[in-house]
């Protein structure tokens, strides 16, 4: 497929991690809103394995086409499976789950799923990916030019995106390393409990330097380029702030990464009501507390964009 | 990627090594709440032993950065690496200033979130940290020299009616780089706790 003629300028950012209930869905839905209405030409995608509703966030009804209707040939152009939103500037495209759901699904098929989603153009796309750890949703993570961990200040939501970005992190090292025993020495850490007895990415770093100089040197650079953002949502303290930065502190002493702390979007009952209603807060209450943290990130977001490099 | 006993002082508190007393504070009281045992946003990345050995860590940079002697040490038996920290330090400051620049500022959150209980022995603790004397605060202040040693000993039948304890204490407070009103809040807990009021 071919790419866009805009993709010199166009930016994909996957929104995942945690668990579900911390508002990926809600916060892509929303940010998107915001960016189109700064003008900015977005498609939102939804890939959450567990249970797609970004329509219903955007109030569309079903049914509508999707990406599955492609795939089987029941429509020939893959522009005609983008969905209007009827807000302006904003497209939202359905389906991806299906294919990412496969077992079969191969990283490669992964790869051509996302360049023909790059190919439908548009300057952002966000890709919803919804909760869990499954191998697909943590290479599109690792392909997009940017991922978004949202969290809430939980021990649950923390465990879970730890747990997520260990996964992420450690795919990411073994996809960089040629050698089979670092390789092997990368699936033991990933397992926690293995023989070595490494604990932590650092331990692992040195027993793979001893193994195969050149992978460790490969890993180093891969634990530099990767740089995850993180939005902390419902937080209803200044505590609850402090704690992106926290988290940022205690990535940089475990992994050795640099978390980039986007924002934070304050508990506000204001979005329960605007979900009930089937109409996004940006457009329902656009000056309440909620929606001014998520317009605040969505401007990051685009002054990132500029800068953005590709985390592949 | 190092390990936390591989890295510098200024590594470990994610400080430039140009970092002033209050900077170094600040980091400090950051970190001290970041890798405190029941801190969530540490929650099953570490292990015990490894939240004691970081905070431990901690614990001995800001020992030897917060006193002139051993930091002028400990920056000169370290020179290379430390240089070598500041370079990706102030790439990073970059990136931390931008999370700052939004309306909805980072800027407005007290930095001193540790529950500590702000009393007379630590105002003194944490002026003796910074390294200023108690006649330099008098002369900021325009406080008494012996109310402020009042308000540091806890010495409550010499201190001042509440109304003038509270502006000293608030005074002294922003002097420290401290939130004026928790260190009130504090203070004045000890002060009803032990009958302040009625001794007087």
């Amino acid at each position: 497929m071919n790419s866009s003629p805009m993709n010199h300028q166009q930016t994909l950012w996957t929104i995942g991690g945690g668990k579900g209930g911390s508002g990926k869905s809600f916060l892509a839905a929303n940010i998107g809103i915001c960016l189109s209405k700064l003008g900015v030409q977005v498609i939102l995608v939804d890939a959450d394995l567990g249970g797609a509703n970004l329509h219903t966030l955007l109030g569309i009804p079903p049914p509508f086409p999707s990406l599955s209707d492609f795939i089987q040939k029941k429509v020939q152009n893959l522009h005609d499976v983008l969905i209007p939103s009827g807000i302006s500037n904003l497209r939202l495209l359905t389906g991806t789950q299906d294919l990412l759901n496969s077992a079969d699904v191969k990283s490669l098929q992964r790869r051509k799923l996302l360049r023909a989603i790059r190919s439908l153009g548009g300057d952002c796309i966000i890709v919803d990916l919804g909760g869990g750890n499954a191998a697909s949703i943590l290479d599109f993570f690792l392909m997009s030019d940017g991922g978004i961990l949202v969290v809430t200040p939980e021990p649950t939501s923390v465990e879970n995106t730890y747990r997520f970005l260990k996964s992420a992190f450690y795919r990411r090292l073994r996809q960089s390393v040629s050698s089979q025993s670092v390789k092997s020495l990368i699936d033991q850490a990933m397992n926690g409990k293995n023989e070595s007895g490494i604990r932590n990415p650092y331990e692992l770093f040195r027993e793979a330097k001893r193994l195969n100089l050149e992978d460790a040197n490969r890993m180093m650079e891969e634990t530099e380029a990767f740089r995850p953002n993180l939005i902390l949502n419902q937080v209803q303290s200044k505590r609850d702030i402090e704690m992106g930065f926290f988290i940022r502190s205690a990535c940089q002493k475990y992994f050795g990464i640099h978390l980039h702390y986007l924002g934070y979007v304050v508990y506000d009952q204001e979005v329960g009501s605007s979900i009930r209603k089937r109409r996004p807060l940006i457009l329902e209450n656009e000056r309440c507390r909620a929606s001014q943290c998520i317009s605040e990130i969505a401007s990051k977001l685009l002054q990132s964009q500029t800068r953005a490099s590709p985390m592949e | 990627m190092k390990w936390i006993n591989e890295q510098t002082y200024y590594e470990i508190l994610e400080i430039n090594p140009e970092a002033t007393p209050k900077e170094i504070q600040k980091a400090y009281d950051r970190a001290k709440e970041a890798f405190r045992h029941d801190s969530i946003a540490i929650y099953t990345l570490f292990s015990n032993e490894e939240i004691q050995e970081i905070q431990e860590a901690i614990e001995e940079a800001y020992r030897v950065l917060m006193n002139e002697a051993t930091r002028k040490e400990y920056d000169q038996t370290h020179r290379e690496r430390i240089r070598g920290t500041f370079v990706k330090e102030e790439s990073r400051r970059v990136e931390r200033e931008e999370e700052k620049g939004t309306t909805l500022s980072f800027k407005e959150i007290a930095l001193h979130l540790e529950e500590m209980e702000y009393r007379g022995k630590s105002l003194k603790e944490v002026r003796e940290r910074l390294g200023i004397d108690l006649k330099s605060i008098s002369e900021e202040t325009k406080i008494h020299i012996k109310i402020l040693q009042a308000i540091e000993e806890e010495d409550l039948p010499n201190l001042p009616p509440l109304v003038y304890l509270k502006g000293f204490l608030k005074a002294y407070a922003k002097l420290l780089n401290l939130d004026p009103q928790k260190v009130i809040e504090g203070y004045l807990r000890v002060f009803h706790r032990e009958g302040g009021e009625k001794k007087r």
